[in-house]
C-alpha cells in the first residue's frame, strides 16, 4: 500500500502527487468552512428557540406588548428567524457582524476587548497540558501491569466536572495553603499577563482536566506504538530505552497528539466559560454565559463562530502536519 | 515536536513559578491619591452606558450616579433632599404645576454649564424610554413641561402629585442636551469624572470642579462581578475594597475575619410573597388572611437572612418615613386553619409556588414557606426557575411567587402596581375607594395630613393585599478595613457613594 518515494513511475503520478496537498488543502478549506456555517446555523437557531428574545428581556416588566414590539423593532429584531440569520450572515460577509443588542456596542469590540484574556488563559492551559498530557499518556500506555486500570484512572479523572476541579483547587491554592487569590479581577487597562498570581487558578483548573483527558486518549497510541515491530527490533538491537522513545515511538505519536491537542482547544474554549464565570476573569467565556441570558444574538454568534473556527483551524493544522509528517508514508 | 514540547513545558515552568511569587506590580498611578475599589453587582457583558434606558447592573447605576448629577437624591431616612434641584414648589393651589429651581454653578466636565435645557431634554429622554425603565416619570406631562429661563423649570403633572420631589430623586441623570444616542459616555456633571472604562472596570477619578461638598475617595474603581462570592473572596484577598450585596451566609464567614468589616443597609432585601386576588383560592379574603397568619417569620428571617434582618408586618414599603408603625404578624396555625375551613378549604388546599435562583436565600425562603403553610392545612409545591424567563414567565403570570422588591418608594410602587389600572398591578388590587384615597393624599399640600392618609394606605393594603412580607433582609456589604462612608439608608441611598473614603 505505501509507495515507495525514490521509485515513483514518471508520467502522470508525479503532478497528481505535486497538486494533491494543495487539492487537499482546499477541500479542508471548504469542509472547514461549510462546518463554521454550520455552526452558526445551529447556534442561531438553539439561540432562537430559548424562551424570550432580546427585546423582551430588555424590557422593563411592566412593558406593554405594544412597548415590546416598537423596541424590538428599534432593535431591529422584528422579522423572522431566517430572515434574520440572513441579514447577520450578510453582514459578517461585509465585515460588520453588528451591534450588542443590549447595549449597542460594537460587536468586534466586546470581542476584541476580551479575547487577549481568553487567549491567555487557553494558551496557557495548553501550554501546561500538552507536555503532561505527553508524560500521562505515555505512563498509561507502557505501563507493563494494568494499562487498563491506568487508562481507565485518566478518563474517570477528566470525567470530573471542570467546576468541581475549580473549587476544589481553590479550596486547596487559596483557601488551606493561601498562596493565590481566590478570584482572579484583572486591574484595569492591564494584561493578564503582568498578574500571573491571577492565572494561576483558572490555568490549572483547565489544564488539569484537559491533560488527563488527553493522557487517556494518547495511551492507546502510545501502547500500539510501543508494540510494532519496529520497537521490539530497536529493542533487540541494544538500542537504550531513551533513544527508543525518541526514534521509535515520539515521531509515530505526532499525528494523533495534535489532534489531541485540536480537540482540547475546543474543550478548553467550553471550559472557560465556567471558570471564567466562577474566578471573576473578564474574557470570552462569560461574555458569552451572560450574553445567552440576554438573548444577544450578535454577541453569541461571535462567540461561538470564533470559537468553532479556533478548534476547525486546529484541527486542519493538525491534519496537515500528520499528513507532512507521518513516518510511515503517505497513504495515496 | 520534542523541541515545541520543551517549549512549551519551560514557558509552563516559568508561568507557574512567577505565578507563585505572588505581589505582582501596583497599577500605575495607584499613588496619586486614595482609591476606592468597588465590586458591584453585575453582568459584564450586559454593562451599558445609558443612564436612562434599560440598566440591568448595579455596577452602571453606581457609575451614572458618581458620573450625572440628579436633580434630588433621598436621605438616610428616605425623603428627598435637593441636588442639582435646589427646591421645588408648587404654583396654584392644585398640585400640578411646580416650579423646580436648579443649582447656577453646575457645569459638564468638558466644561458647559448645565442648564434647563439639558435637565429638561433628560427629563424627556427618560420618559421616552418607558417601556425599559418601568414608566419612569410618567407622571408627568413633560410636552407641557417647560424651561423659565437658564436655570428654572416649569413642571406640569397629569394629576395632582405632591411628591415630586421623591419623584426626581436618584434615577434623574442629567446629560448634555442632545444626546440622544448614547452608546459612548457623555459628559455629566456629578462628583466623579471617567478616565476610562471597558465592559467590566470602570475608572473614575474626582471632579475638582463639582459643586458639590469636596471629600470622598480622589478615585473610583467600580467593577461588575456577577457572582456574589467572588465578590466577597476580592474583598478577602485585598483586590476590592468593597463587595456590594453579598450573602447573609456569606457575611457570617467573613464576619470574623480581622481584615473584613460587614455594612448593613436596614431593608434592603425583600421577597414578598405575590397572591393573585384574580385568582382562586386568593380572590377570598379568608385564605390571603390564613396565609398571612400561618408563616413563623421569625424562622423565615432567621434561616433566610440568618438574622439579618427583621420580620414584617405586610407593608411593601416600610422604610418610607410615612410607613404606619406596625407590629410583624404574629404565627397563629389555629386561627389560620379556621379560616381556611371557614373559607371551604377544611380538607386542604394544593398551591405551586414559584420562585427562581438568582437573588440569594430566595430559593430557601420559597421552600421554608412551604414547609410553614403545610402546617396549616395548604400544601405548597415549590418551582424554581431560572431567572432569564422569570420576569416574562412567571412574573404577573402566575397566581403564587415571591417577588424581589427594591429601591421604589411608596408613592411610585402605588402608581405602578396597585393602582387598579396601574401597568404592573401584579396582585390584581382592584379597589376603588382606595385609588381615590391615593388621589386625594397625593392632592393634599400638608405634609403631615399627606403622610398620615399614606399611612392609612399601606396598612390597608396589608391587611387585605396580596402581598406577603414575612421579612426584610438587609443590604450587606462587605468592606476592606479603612473604609468609611458608605451608604446605609434605604433605597436608591446605596447609590450615594461620593462621601465614602478609603485610608491605607
Amino acid at each position: 500500500m505505501t509507495v515507495p518515494t525514490g521509485a515513483a513511475p514518471a508520467g502522470a503520478a508525479p503532478r497528481h502527487r505535486a497538486w494533491a496537498p494543495l487539492y487537499g488543502a482546499l477541500t479542508a478549506a471548504v469542509r472547514a468552512l461549510l462546518l463554521l456555517v454550520a455552526v452558526s446555523a445551529v447556534v442561531f437557531a438553539a439561540t432562537a428557540l430559548l424562551p424570550g428574545d432580546a427585546a423582551e428581556i430588555r424590557a422593563s416588566p411592566g412593558a406593554t406588548t405594544e412597548e415590546v414590539r416598537a423596541l424590538r423593532a428599534e432593535l431591529g429584531q422584528e422579522a423572522g428567524p431566517l430572515r434574520l440569520y440572513a441579514d447577520w450572515a450578510g453582514g459578517v460577509l461585509r465585515g460588520d457582524p453588528g451591534v450588542s443588542l443590549v447595549n449597542g456596542r460594537p460587536v468586534l469590540d466586546a470581542v476584541a476587548q476580551r479575547l487577549p484574556a481568553t487567549a491567555t488563559l487557553v494558551g496557557a492551559a495548553l501550554a501546561l497540558a500538552a507536555p503532561a498530557m505527553l508524560l500521562l499518556g505515555w505512563w498509561a500506555g507502557t505501563a507493563r501491569r494494568g494499562r487498563g486500570a491506568a487508562t481507565a484512572l485518566l478518563t474517570g479523572a477528566a470525567a470530573v466536572p471542570t467546576a468541581v476541579t475549580a473549587a476544589g483547587l481553590a479550596a486547596l491554592l487559596s483557601g488551606v495553603l493561601g498562596l493565590v487569590p481566590a478570584v482572579s479581577l484583572l486591574p484595569p487597562g492591564q494584561a493578564p499577563v503582568h498578574s500571573p498570581e491571577l492565572l494561576v487558578l483558572p490555568v490549572l483548573s483547565m489544564a488539569l482536566p484537559t491533560a488527563l483527558f488527553g493522557g487517556g486518549l494518547l495511551a492507546g497510541a502510545v501502547a500500539d506504538t510501543a508494540s510494532r515491530p519496529h520497537v521490539a527490533d530497536a529493542r533487540r538491537r541494544g538500542r537504550s530505552p531513551w533513544a527508543v522513545a525518541a526514534v521509535d515511538v515520539l515521531p509515530f505519536l505526532l499525528a494523533p497528539f495534535l489532534r489531541v491537542l485540536a480537540v482540547s482547544a475546543g474543550g478548553l474554549i467550553a471550559a472557560a466559560t465556567v471558570v471564567e464565570t466562577l474566578f471573576g476573569y473578564p474574557g470570552l467565556g462569560s461574555l458569552l454565559v451572560s450574553s445567552i441570558a440576554s438573548r444577544d444574538t450578535p454577541v453569541i454568534q461571535a462567540v461561538a463562530v470564533s470559537a468553532a473556527a479556533v478548534v476547525l483551524a486546529g484541527t486542519a493544522l493538525a491534519d496537515a502536519v500528520a499528513g507532512g509528517t507521518d513516518p510511515r508514508g503517505r497513504a495515496w | 515536536m520534542r523541541r515545541r514540547s520543551l517549549l512549551a513545558a519551560l514557558c509552563a515552568a516559568t508561568l507557574a513559578a512567577s505565578g507563585c511569587s505572588g505581589d505582582g506590580d501596583a497599577p500605575a498611578g495607584a499613588d496619586q491619591g486614595s482609591t476606592l475599589r468597588y465590586a458591584a453587582v453585575g453582568a459584564p457583558a450586559a454593562t451599558t452606558n445609558d443612564p436612562h434606558g434599560r440598566v440591568a447592573n448595579e455596577a452602571d447605576y453606581l457609575r451614572f450616579a458618581m458620573l450625572y448629577d440628579v436633580l434630588t437624591v433621598l436621605d438616610e431616612r428616605g425623603g428627598a433632599v435637593p441636588r442639582l434641584a435646589e427646591s421645588w414648589e408648587p404654583e396654584g393651589e392644585d398640585l400640578t404645576h411646580w416650579h423646580v429651581a436648579l443649582r447656577e454653578d453646575a457645569a459638564f466636565s468638558d466644561g458647559t454649564p448645565v442648564t434647563a435645557d439639558d435637565v429638561l431634554f433628560s427629563l424627556r429622554r427618560i420618559q421616552g424610554k418607558g417601556a425599559e425603565n418601568n414608566g419612569r416619570l410618567s407622571m408627568f406631562d413633560l410636552e407641557a413641561s417647560a424651561a423659565s429661563g437658564e436655570h428654572g423649570l416649569d413642571l406640569v403633572t397629569h394629576q395632582p402629585y405632591a411628591e415630586v420631589g421623591a419623584a426626581l430623586a436618584s434615577l434623574t441623570f442629567v446629560v448634555p442636551e442632545g444626546s440622544d444616542d448614547i452608546t459612548e459616555p457623555v459628559p455629566g456633571s456629578g462628583p466623579y469624572v471617567l478616565d476610562r472604562a471597558d465592559d467590566t472596570t470602570a475608572v473614575l477619578s474626582r471632579n475638582a470642579d463639582w459643586w458639590g461638598p469636596a471629600g470622598g475617595a480622589d478615585r473610583l474603581e467600580v467593577t461588575a462581578m456577577p457572582d456574589p462570592a467572588a465578590r466577597a473572596a476580592a474583598v478577602a484577598s485585598g483586590q476590592a475594597d468593597v463587595a456590594g450585596s453579598v450573602a447573609p451566609a456569606t457575611a457570617e464567614q467573613y464576619a470574623g475575619d480581622g481584615g473584613v468589616e460587614v455594612v448593613t443597609r436596614p431593608g434592603g432585601v425583600n421577597y414578598p410573597l405575590v397572591m393573585d386576588l384574580e385568582t382562586e383560592p386568593f380572590d377570598d379574603p379568608a385564605v390571603r388572611e390564613a396565609v398571612k397568619l400561618a408563616l413563623d417569620r421569625e424562622a423565615l428571617v432567621d434561616t433566610v437572612f440568618l438574622g439579618y434582618g427583621e420580620p414584617g408586618a405586610d407593608l411593601v414599603a416600610p422604610s418610607e418615613p410615612f410607613a404606619p408603625r406596625a407590629e410583624p404578624v404574629a404565627r397563629d396555625l389555629e386561627r389560620a386553619r379556621a379560616l381556611l375551613e371557614e373559607a371551604g378549604h377544611g380538607d386542604g388546599v394544593s398551591l405551586t409556588l414559584h420562585a427562581t435562583n438568582s437573588y440569594p436565600g430566595m430559593e430557601e425562603a420559597a421552600v421554608l414557606v412551604s414547609e410553614q403553610l403545610s402546617e396549616a392545612g395548604i400544601e405548597v409545591t415549590v418551582e424554581v426557575g431560572p431567572p432569564d424567563t422569570y420576569w416574562t414567565e412567571v412574573w404577573n403570570v402566575e397566581p403564587f411567587y415571591l417577588n424581589s422588591l427594591g429601591g421604589n418608594g411608596f408613592v411610585d410602587f402605588s402608581r405602578m402596581a396597585l393602582l387598579a389600572d396601574g401597568p404592573i398591578n401584579e396582585t390584581g388590587w382592584n379597589d376603588g375607594e382606595w385609588d381615590a384615597d391615593f388621589h386625594r393624599a397625593l392632592a393634599t399640600a400638608d405634609e403631615g395630613e399627606r403622610h398620615a392618609l399614606l399611612a392609612d394606605l399601606q396598612q390597608r393594603l396589608a391587611d387585605d393585599g396580596g402581598y406577603v412580607v414575612w421579612g426584610l433582609g438587609d443590604g450587606i456589604d462587605l468592606t476592606a478595613s479603612g473604609v468609611t462612608g458608605l451608604p446605609t439608608g434605604p433605597g436608591f441611598h446605596r447609590l450615594r457613594i461620593e462621601e465614602a473614603e478609603v485610608s491605607g
